[in-house]
Order: structure tokens, then C-alpha cells, then sequence
């Protein structure tokens, strides 16, 4: 599988300490546990206290990389179910919906919007959430619970 | 001289470092102190300062140190806020003049109420925005915020009414007859003012690096519309603002202001807007009454922290015991709301609230506000 990072992943990457080994194995590893639209797919993966995310799309063994992020909050349970955002989860064919998901950082829980997948219960955040409400999130938690 | 050298600095270190830490508390459950008051002070601080409402909208770096300052006289939220009901409305080509005793207030409707007035209507781009008055304004205010009080400054994009503001464009009687008989370019006329509120925000978090989120459903009530309406003007469009505002880098705190009548409508809120991690939600009243503390909590506690209402009509009737006696009730009904309560009013506290009213409702957040296991 040749993995390309478009400029955008690789600076945001950059930004974040993201290693490409590491988005490398999230892609090659989602198997069937990935969301897709089109042509373009969202895999996650748990490292460390890190969700980290690839948005790819390519087929035939040519990957590019579109997005790599990430966020420090913990997914937890899915709050409300709303309308079909596009998406579908390849593990069982069913539709995302938007929706909200709870968050937990610092022992505190709140709600972020997300993509959610209520017969798996599996939730997703896209990259503009990561790395603009959910990293200021992050830093105000931090400051504030200090 | 400027503003600041009018007002000697807040008691940082004591008042203002308490302040702080209780104010975020409910948002990162680790609750401290007692459950806040805000009272949505607005030009009541002006007064309070010896100023008037002509003097708060008219020089805002003045109104919005008087909010800074005042805050600690009655120990409420230590952050600083400035707004009126209006904003871009100046940038769609409506005049606004300033009175002795309202907020700025347009001149009249500036288009025809029909399809070819409204022709040339389109979204004013963020470029322009910055060319225009809403943005300088609140760029000269918060930087004089962060030279003057750098420990109140939270940047605030604001969106305000969706529909009251739009409304004002044709005139309000015409826009509620066109969401009967013209709904497609009722529709117009609101989506062309969210998506300059939209480009608001981002020129607002362009320059801060966030801009919380200030939004409401107030022409969209129920003394006005059916719930379908105020889903359909209000809550979807109040969702699609907020979501576009966090696609492009603000937020990440809202405030949801569901003002005026919403004895049924409350219900079409939950599913329809987005929750970030730092939202309060507020509604004014149900019916005649200012919004019961327990329905608020049943409603939203999921989904964010809940301000409950007292009325403002109590703030400007000289019993301060009644004041005390509402903010009781309502701080035992809402106080284990699952992501934090604030006691507030049911709108802006009005310009000429009772100083003693002001006090009644810290000293009941103070006595019945407590955290703990009830």
C-alpha cells in the first residue's frame, strides 16, 4: 500500500506531533472499522491519550492522506442521534448520522458534536472540530482545572 | 483621558481570582465556591456608574469597563461582555440611531417587501465585514479590553436575534406575513443575515483565536409563532450558525438565549442545535412565567450547562425579598443540574434594576446555591 500526506496532514501533523508510522498503521489496520463518503474514508485509533485520526481517500493501493488529527478528549457515550450526515460505517453498512457524543478530559464530561453510529454506538469527530472547538476546549479544561 | 483612568482596577488577587475559578466551575465540574449570578448586565452597569444608556451604546469601551468594574460590587461573573440586539444590520444597509433610553434602534425597513426589492440581497463577505462598523467596533473593544482588563476579556461573536434582525430588513409585520405567504424569501432574508453573522465570527476568531458564540431565539417565540415556526427560522437556522461558525474557528463557547415566550416551543431546541463542550442554554419564560428551573434541567442538562431565569420585572419592583424568594425557588429546582447552573434573569436585567434586587439574588445564590449531594 503506497501512503501518500497531502501539505495540509503534513503541516497539521507538524502542529499536533503526529508521527506518519503512526497514520501509516491507523490506515493499514482499520480494516472494515472506518467510516467512508465517496471516495474518502475516516479511521481512528486509540494511542496512548490520543484519538487519532486519518481522513484518506485513493483505492488500489494508492492512499493519500488528506487530514491527519487528533484530539486528547475521550469518547465516551453518544448523547443525541440527528440527521444522515453522508457517511457510512463499513463494519456494518449502516449510516452515520450527526450527532452529538459525550467527551471526558480531566474527570469532567461534556457534549461535542460528532458523526455517530447508534447501533454500534462508535462516534467520530472531523478534523475542523479537532483541531478548532475540541483544542481550545482542550486548553481552557487545562487551564481552568488547574 | 480615557475610560480606563476612571475606574480604579478590580481587586484581582481577592475578588476577581475567586470570581475566576467559580465561573468555570460548572464547565469542568470542579465546582467551587457557589453557584454564579449573571444578571445580563448591560447598560444597568452604566448606570450604576453614575453613566446612562445613551452613554453604554454610544462609547462602548466605557460601558463595557462599567460591566468589568461593576461585577464585583454584586460578585458576579468576572468576565465582560458589550452587545445590542443588532449587529451587521449596519453593514445590510440599515441606519441605526442612538436614544436616551434603548439600545440603538433602526430608522425603519430599508427594503421593499416583495420578491424584487429583496433581488439584490446577498451575504456581505468577511472582507467587507472588516471594511464595515460591527467589526472595528468589537475589534476597538476588545483591544481596549486586553490593554485594560485583560482578566474580563472573553472575545464574543455575536449572531444574536437570526430572525428579529433580519425581520427588521422589510419591517417585522411584513417579514411575519411572509413566513405565512412567502416563505422562500422569508427564508432569504434570514439565511442572508446568518451567513454575515457567520462571516462575522470568523473575521472575530481570526484576530482572537475563538469567539464565543452568542445566539438567541427571540423574535422566533411563541407569542409570535407555532413551534413548527420557531423550529424552521429559529432553532435549524441557530444550528446551521453555529456549526459554520465552528468550521471556521470560533467557538468554542455558546450561549444559546431562547428569550421571551417559548411555553412549548423549548422543545424543538434539543435536536436541532449544536452542543460544544462550554454551552449554557437559557429560555425567558413559558407561558407568563419565567421558565421553571426544573423543565430547563430535564431539557438540556444532557447537553449543557443551564441558566435559570428570575424575572426581569421583579428586578425594578422595590422588594428585594421577592427577588430573593424567586431565585431561591429557582436555584433549588436547577442547582444538580448535571453540567452546572447559573442563576439569571429571564432577559437583560433592565437599565434601572433596583441595586438592592441585584444583591437579593447573590445573597440567595450565596445561601441556596451550594454544591453538594441534596
Amino acid at each position: 500500500m503506497a501512503i501518500t500526506f497531502s501539505d495540509a496532514a503534513k503541516k497539521n501533523m507538524e502542529v499536533k506531533g503526529l508521527k506518519e508510522d503512526d497514520i501509516k498503521k491507523i490506515i493499514e489496520s482499520a480494516g472494515t472499522d472506518r467510516i467512508f463518503n465517496g471516495e474518502r474514508f475516516i479511521a481512528k485509533k486509540v494511542i496512548g491519550d490520543l484519538t487519532v485520526y486519518a481522513d484518506y481517500s485513493g483505492k488500489d493501493g494508492n492512499i493519500t492522506v488528506n487530514g491527519a488529527y487528533c484530539h486528547k478528549l475521550s469518547i465516551r457515550d453518544i448523547v443525541l442521534t440527528g440527521e444522515d450526515s453522508g457517511w457510512k460505517y463499513c463494519k456494518n453498512n449502516k449510516p452515520v448520522m450527526k450527532g452529538h457524543t459525550d467527551l471526558e478530559y480531566m474527570g469532567a464530561v461534556r457534549s461535542g458534536p460528532s458523526l455517530v453510529e447508534p447501533e454500534s454506538g462508535e462516534s467520530w469527530f472531523e478534523e475542523y472540530l479537532a483541531n478548532g472547538a475540541l483544542t481550545t476546549a482542550e486548553g481552557l479544561f487545562e487551564q481552568k482545572r488547574a | 483621558m480615557g475610560y480606563e483612568e476612571l475606574f480604579p482596577t478590580n481587586d484581582l488577587n481577592g475578588w476577581h481570582a475567586n470570581a475566576a475559578k467559580r465561573f468555570a466551575s460548572p464547565f469542568v465540574d470542579n465546582y467551587h465556591d457557589r453557584i454564579d449570578v449573571d444578571p445580563i448586565m448591560l447598560s444597568n452597569a452604566a448606570v450604576h456608574c453614575g453613566f446612562t444608556i445613551r452613554d453604554f451604546y454610544e462609547k462602548p469601551e466605557l460601558g463595557i469597563h462599567c460591566v468589568g468594574y461593576i461585577a464585583e460590587l454584586f460578585d458576579l461573573l468576572p468576565v465582560t461582555h458589550w452587545f445590542f440586539s443588532l449587529p451587521w444590520v449596519r453593514e445590510l444597509g440599515m441606519t441605526l440611531v442612538y436614544k436616551d433610553t434603548l439600545p440603538p434602534i433602526p430608522t425603519g425597513p430599508i427594503y421593499e417587501p416583495t420578491a424584487e426589492g429583496i433581488e439584490n440581497l446577498k451575504p456581505i463577505e468577511k472582507e467587507d465585514l472588516l471594511k464595515g462598523s460591527t467589526i472595528p467596533l468589537f475589534y476597538n473593544l476588545y483591544d481596549y479590553v486586553q490593554k485594560n482588563l485583560p482578566h474580563t476579556l472573553v472575545p464574543i461573536s455575536y449572531g444574536f436575534d437570526l430572525v428579529g434582525a433580519s425581520a427588521e430588513l422589510i419591517g417585522v409585520e411584513n417579514f411575519i406575513m411572509w413566513t405565512f405567504t412567502e416563505p422562500d424569501l422569508a427564508h432569504k432574508l434570514v439565511d442572508t443575515f446568518v451567513e454575515t453573522s457567520i462571516n462575522g465570527a470568523d473575521a472575530l476568531s481570526d484576530k482572537y483565536g475563538m469567539a464565543m458564540l452568542i445566539v438567541g431565539s427571540v423574535l422566533a417565540n411563541n407569542d409570535i409563532f407555532a413551534d413548527e415556526q420557531v423550529e424552521e427560522y429559529g432553532a435549524k437556522k441557530m444550528g446551521h450558525y453555529v456549526d459554520q461558525c465552528f468550521r471556521k474557528g470560533a467557538g468554542p463557547q455558546i450561549f444559546y438565549h431562547l428569550c421571551g415566550n417559548h411555553e412549548t416551543s423549548y422543545k424543538v431546541f434539543r435536536n436541532n442545535l449544536v452542543w460544544s463542550p462550554f454551552t449554557v442554554i437559557h429560555v425567558g419564560y413559558k407561558g407568563r412565567i419565567d421558565f421553571p428551573s426544573e423543565l430547563l434541567k430535564q431539557e438540556f442538562q444532557d447537553v449543557a450547562t443551564c441558566m435559570g431565569s428570575v424575572d426581569t420585572k421583579l428586578m425594578i419592583n422595590p422588594n428585594p425579598k421577592a427577588v430573593y424568594e424567586r431565585s431561591k425557588e429557582c436555584l433549588l429546582d436547577g442547582r444538580d443540574a448535571k453540567k452546572g447552573f447559573i442563576l439569571g434573569n429571564t432577559c437583560e436585567t433592565p437599565p434601572y434594576t433596583i441595586p438592592g434586587n441585584l444583591l437579593a439574588m447573590t445573597r440567595a445564590a450565596r445561601d441556596f446555591g451550594t454544591y453538594g449531594t441534596w
